[in-house]
């Protein structure tokens, strides 16, 4: 017996459950369909909004995530048309600092961040063979916080938005300089936001440290789930930096404080480094739990193991450790002493070595493979590639004298595009093409699929790469308006142009989602012939997920098991063929 | 070993080439046209420092790209599934691991040993050529820990940058001690060719970023911070830049450019510039003094036509104008600067009075309360004290705050 990629199992799919009975003795235990009858699942969207499920509050966040991330689209779109020629008019500077403003506070507090929670909720319990996370109702609040934050900082349009950038350094945030009530929004989103994610972080912590299968030990634990314990500690360890932070800022625009206020001794530096001593580690907060769909994806379609398992863990333990140590290069250009320098760059330097061995490991897993192309992996080598480039440009922004020249130009603004789009944004995109069958029952268009990723990385590159130019000829970032010199207009024009091609790409996935749901093939269980605990239960997971959670003896439980199957199987037809002859 | 699909190792190879050939020329024929490495110009040995450190990187960087980026091609294509095809099920090689677990280490160890050759040339600044401006010795702006980049022989040209919402402001050192004189400019700095010119780069409201990019790196404008660079231009010319840290609505018009003149032509300049304030100077003083004296004669006037006082004046109460001063002609009260025991006050503004009249003439207190800028406590910073004590107290106000002054402190 063999999984097939159509389902053409029984069609009442959400009673079937797979089960090992292990009971029986070892030459008999052959793993086996029965059918249990179950509850009929709630429905109606009041069930959804009272939901503690994991599945249905991940979908929600993943949801909510892509609605924010329309927005954040529309913004990046509206900047690109402002900057696509020289002496724009098109929109006046206010609008424009509030549209990039909140381009970035909605794509990392309001998109990647719920997204990723998303996948982890829905994932980690069913990677781990657990019926639910650890508190379910904490659970919802952190889903509701964050909407929460999202509404709140919406909100702000109705009157004058925030136009401080997304890390609205004081003093300009300051009431001096920030009069509107904007900045107050965007303080209100980040402790929102960051209550959300320090309750979901503590979550996610408990549920992978005591829910495990039996046999999971911390070697058998999948790449991802890794990642995301990583990427929870991360934020226990950074988000009450920047909630203090934030909690100053608004004490000094409200009730008479002067913490970051240097004409009555406070200090526009500790703003800096509060904000960084968050805002370095979000960023791999942001790229590790990509780092690990990467690494569940890569070997699934490489049809072989993951290249280096401890290595690979090893690399993503040693990137937390050293991403939360090195947050000051950011801050290069300010006056800071030489030792500190020196201190930072070669901190920032020592990043790249885990980072190197996770790409080669990557490359090496897929070295002697059989590899396919389903476009889950099609979005993991793209992500490969553009994480490579934005890998290597940050070698040259660590390296501080190169710094001095290049801070807050569009370099930089192209290489963090290049680390969180190529590392987090694609990979988020690899996991919904990968898990959307799990998630819903349903495969998603492949040919569509090819087209959108396609549209996708190349409206990327071309977007993203000419900006390096730009910067590297004089353009700062967060102006609305530059003049013609050094091929300036060239070089934006090219970017606007890319910019609505990985537009085009983005919305085709979402034509996608909506098509795939309602006239999606059937998926069933195991599309993918995938390696981890959530292609063993039914594709969408009935609510208690496992009625009985195999042992797990390898960090691949799935293929072992199939693998049994198999040899049950083919014992048994040598039987039959023995018997029949 | 399963061969796990037809070898094609001639077609694979040709891929390879072409792929490792365009990854390599790609960028080589882009930095023919300007478009991979900063901009230059102008000569100044920090901004060549960064640009020659940057295309070192940028020489390892590709290569790094085209390796890995040709690896991972290479397998993809190698690699894809075909009839036939087995995955080769490895878990891993640690000698493999390990080696490229070193290699990019050494490849960082060498790019920080490049880096911290090149730093001498970014960070420290040169002395002035021989024909560049001579200047004069230790003179600059600067505040706090940090120290200013000065040449070996101590000699530069300072200027203050000072960023503000939407302008910069350059103020040249100069060797008096009144800051008030300076020759300064708005927008455009002039310099002189050949000389190392020093910058103390301060904000007044918000955060700013000095940078030009054909002068070397940016340095933040940090409001309670002084943040220093340099530069040394051979070559004359204009060297635009502008403002690169978001500082407001009007951030991207906070434009700055630097004209880099021959020392005698910038000489010239800052001697018209010099005069120029000094005549300006005069001017204003003249209509200052002017206007001094016609209210002081309308006051008079003013008197002259209400008539004699209908009484005697109060006799003058020294302790009274201490503490509440003279609202009516602006007597600040010197209660709300200065600690005085007998009166009461701890104000700290200016200084103890208790300690700094002890033992002095009553002579010496009327004057240091006309001139307050004659003689200036130590730890208290001029012109902080009304100057108008002259005017707005009559005599016979002046002798008893001065007589009430001295038997408070001396006790007579």
């Amino acid at each position: 017996m063999r999984w097939s990629n159509t389902s053409t199992k029984p069609s009442t799919e959400s009673d079937l459950q797979m089960t090992t009975t292990s009971a029986a003795p070892a030459d008999k235990a052959i793993p086996e369909i029965v059918t249990n009858s179950a509850s009929p699942r709630p429905t109606g969207w009041l069930s959804w909004l009272t939901s503690t499920d994991h599945k249905r509050i991940g979908i929600m966040y993943i949801v909510a995530a892509w609605m924010f991330l329309v927005l954040g689209g529309v913004e990046a779109l509206l900047i690109r048309l402002q900057l696509a020629v020289p002496d724009n008019t098109l929109l006046s500077p206010q609008t424009f600092n509030a549209l990039f403003t909140m381009h970035g506070t909605t794509m990392i507090f309001l998109f990647l961040m719920p997204m990723i929670a998303g996948i982890a909720n829905y994932l980690v319990p069913l990677m781990i063979g657990a019926r639910d996370m650890a508190f379910p109702k904490l659970n919802a609040l952190s889903l509701w916080l964050f909407i929460a934050g999202g509404i709140v900082f919406y909100g702000s349009l109705l009157f004058s938005p925030a136009e401080c950038g997304w890390t609205c350094y004081a003093p300009l945030s300051e009431t001096a300089y920030s009069p509107s009530n904007g900045v107050d929004s965007w303080i209100f989103l980040v402790h929102l936001v960051g209550v959300s994610s320090f309750i979901g972080a503590l979550n996610i912590f408990v549920t992978i440290t005591n829910m495990r299968a039996p046999g999971m030990s911390w070697g058998r634990l999948p790449l991802f789930v890794w990642t995301i314990l990583t990427q929870a500690i991360m934020l226990i360890i950074s988000l009450p930096v920047i909630a203090a932070a934030v909690t100053l800022l608004l004490t000094d625009r409200h009730f008479g404080t002067h913490f970051f206020d240097p004409t009555n001794g406070g200090s526009p530096l500790l703003w800096q480094h509060l904000f960084w001593f968050f805002g370095h580690p979000e960023v791999y907060i942001l790229v590790l739990p990509g780092f690990g769909v990467i690494s569940e994806i890569l070997p699934v379609f490489s049809r072989k193991p993951i290249f280096g398992y401890k290595a690979i863990v090893a690399a993503t333990l040693g990137i937390a450790v050293i991403g939360t140590l090195v947050w000051a290069h950011h801050m290069f250009t300010v006056p800071l002493p030489f030792f500190l320098l020196v201190f930072f760059m070669l901190g920032t330097y020592l990043v790249a070595i885990p980072t190197g061995v996770k790409i080669f490991n990557w490359v090496f897993t897929m070295w002697r493979g059989a590899i396919e192309f389903p476009v889950a992996m099609l979005y993991s080598i793209g992500f490969l590639a553009t994480f490579l480039l934005g890998g290597i440009t940050g070698i040259f922004l660590a390296t501080f004298p190169v710094d001095w020249q290049l801070h807050d130009t569009y370099f930089v603004v192209a290489h963090f595009h290049y680390t969180i789009v190529g590392g987090a944004v694609f990979s988020m995109m690899a996991a919904l093409y990968y898990w959307f069958p799990k998630m819903t029952g349903r495969m998603m268009d492949e040919k569509l699929g090819r087209v959108s990723f396609a549209l996708t990385l190349g409206g990327f590159w071309i977007t993203f790469l000419i900006q390096h130019s730009a910067g590297l000829s004089g353009m700062p970032r967060r102006v609305y308006e530059y003049a013609d010199v050094n091929n300036l207009g060239t070089y934006n024009m090219i970017s606007t142009i890319g910019s609505f091609i990985l537009a085009l790409g983005v919305l085709l996935t979402i034509v996608n989602i909506v098509q795939s749901l309602r006239s999606g093939a059937k998926a069933g269980p195991d599309p993918w012939r995938g390696n981890t605990l959530e292609w063993f239960t039914p594709s969408p997971p009935p609510i208690n997920n496992f009625d009985v959670v195999p042992r797990v003896r390898s960090v691949e439980p799935m293929r072992d098991i199939r693998r049994q199957i198999e040899r049950q199987s083919r014992v048994g037809d040598e039987a039959d063929v023995a018997a029949g002859s | 070993m399963p061969a796990s699909t037809t070898p094609r190792p001639v077609k694979n190879s040709i891929l390879f080439g072409i792929v490792l050939v365009a990854a390599l020329l790609i960028p080589a024929s882009a930095a023919l046209a300007g478009i991979v490495a900063p901009e230059a110009g102008g000569g100044t040995p920090n901004a060549e420092g960064i640009r020659s450190l940057y295309l070192l990187i940028f020489g390892f960087g590709c290569v790094v790209f085209a390796g890995v980026g040709g690896l991972l091609i290479w397998t993809i294509v190698r690699y894809r599934s075909s009839k036939g095809a087995v995955a080769v099920q490895v878990h891993g090689n640690n000698r493999l691991e390990i080696g490229w677990t070193v290699g990019a280490a050494l490849l960082l160890v060498l790019i920080s040993v490049v880096t911290f050759v090149k730093l001498d040339q970014i960070k420290n600044p040169p002395n002035s050529s021989a024909n560049g401006l001579s200047t004069p010795k230790n003179v600059s702006f600067s505040s706090g820990p940090a120290k200013p980049a000065l040449p070996p022989n101590g000699r530069s040209l300072n200027i203050d940058v000072n960023g503000q919402q939407y302008v910069w402001r350059y103020t040249y050192a100069d060797t008096d001690t009144n800051n008030l004189n300076n020759v300064f400019s708005y927008g455009q700095m002039v310099v002189p060719t050949n000389t190392t010119v020093s910058l103390s780069i301060r904000a007044l409201d918000v955060q700013h970023s000095w940078w030009i990019p054909e002068l070397g790196g940016k340095f933040d404008a940090v409001p309670g911070y002084t943040n220093y660079t340099w530069f040394k231009i051979s070559e004359p010319g204009i060297y635009n830049g502008q403002c690169a840290e978001l500082c407001g609505r009007g951030h991207a018009t906070m434009i700055a450019s630097v004209k880099a003149v021959s020392p005698a032509e910038f000489e010239q300049w800052y001697a018209a510039q010099k005069a120029a304030i000094l005549a300006a100077e005069k001017e204003v003083a003249a209509t200052r003094n002017a206007q001094v004296a016609k209210d002081e004669q309308a006051l008079k006037d003013a008197q002259k036509e209400a008539g004699p006082p209908a009484a005697p004046a109060e006799p003058a109460d020294g302790e009274k104008i201490f503490v509440a001063g003279v609202p009516a002609t602006g007597a600040l009260a010197c209660g709300s600067c200065h600690a005085l025991k007998q009166a009461g006050t701890n104000a700290a503004v200016g200084p103890n009075l208790d300690v700094v009249l002890k033992g002095q003439s009553a002579a010496m207190i009327k004057a240091s309360t006309l001139s307050p800028n004659k003689l200036i406590s130590k730890g208290f910073a001029a012109n902080i004290m009304p100057a108008n004590y002259a005017t707005s107290l009559t005599e016979a106000q002046l002798d008893a705050l001065v007589q009430y002054l001295d038997e408070a402190v001396n006790g007579k």
